[in-house]
């Protein structure tokens, strides 16, 4: 399992990398997308390893709400390129 | 009062909280019941199938993804899909999560005049 | 056996993941980019999750929640992400 989140680790590199070196706002928010769902996912591993309920509650919540909030920043991005 | 919507909402009640007690039940039902009811025309044929179509795409998801993986896409296109007509917004939004959930097409628009537009990804 | 394939569940979500994210790095349109992340970061972890799931039976409830929402929120985001994205690009 150990090996397993290493593995996550080095993906999660590519999405933050991608983040901090692209100019364009829609590649950026895909980048960001990408790192809410895969660090939600490891909490969740650790959660489970340890078999901690509360970390994996937090997971949980961070799945879903993370989502909603880069949600409504896309929102925002499209009306303030309408404008 | 629509029997099925209320079951349904029931069901999620259930799957979110995972807890049986008889406090739960009752909680759950006076969630259930003071939720805002809209009335539809949707007929209990509409969602089965729509269910059905959910449970069908789960597997072709995974057969689409390899496919991506195995025979390189790298064209693209959009097109436009006709809705059925008379839907209730609730099957819309399923409709456009079952086309977005496989990984080869995703809704980019539904417009008022009854189509999607599907961006797809194909192979060269 | 339950072993061998919650861990074979587990690879092939990390395969996913991998190849679902390289495309990141390349010049390609936004939505030809959104494709292959729906695979990597819907697809990938949830097998990945039903991986954990078969290894760690006990806590099916929050990894059962973690699915579901996993597969709605995500789909709706590449579904927002594309329509806003190209909304942007329309009038730009």
């Amino acid at each position: 399992m150990t090996v397993v989140l290493m593995l996550m680790l080095a993906v999660l590199l590519i999405p933050i990398y991608v983040g901090a070196r692209d100019q364009d706002v829609w590649q950026r928010m895909l980048a960001f997308c990408s790192i809410a769902t895969k660090t939600s996912i490891m909490i969740l591993v650790i959660a489970v390893i340890r078999s901690d309920w509360a970390i994996g509650v937090v997971g949980v919540l961070i799945l879903s709400l993370g989502n909603a909030a880069l949600m409504l920043l896309a929102h925002i991005l499209r009306r303030l390129n309408e404008l | 009062m629509n029997y099925l919507n209320l079951l349904l909402r029931l069901l999620i009640w259930f799957l979110l909280t995972a807890d049986l007690s008889l406090a739960n039940i009752v909680i759950g039902l006076a969630v259930v019941l003071v939720l805002p009811n809209r009335k539809g025309r949707a007929t209990l044929g509409d969602w089965l199938r729509v269910i059905g179509n959910i449970l069908i795409s789960i597997p072709l998801a995974y057969v689409e993804a390899l496919e991506m993986i195995f025979f390189p896409h790298s064209a693209e296109e959009v097109t436009l899909e006709r809705v059925r007509v008379n839907r209730i917004p609730a099957l819309i939004f399923l409709d456009i999560f079952v086309i977005t959930f496989t990984p080869k097409t995703i809704v980019l628009n539904y417009r008022d005049d009854g189509y999607y537009e599907v961006h797809r990804v194909k192979r060269q | 056996m339950k072993e061998f394939i919650s861990y074979t569940l587990i690879s092939l979500g990390l395969v996913f993941w991998l190849w679902g994210t390289l495309p990141l790095l390349g010049k390609r349109s936004v939505l030809f980019k959104l494709h292959s992340l729906s695979v990597s970061d819907t697809l990938g972890s949830m097998a990945i999750t039903v991986g954990l799931l078969v290894h760690f039976p006990a806590d099916w409830s929050l990894l059962f929640l973690a699915l579901i929402s996993l597969a709605i929120w995500n789909t709706i985001l590449g579904y927002v992400l594309a329509f806003c994205s190209r909304g942007g690009q329309k009038d730009g």
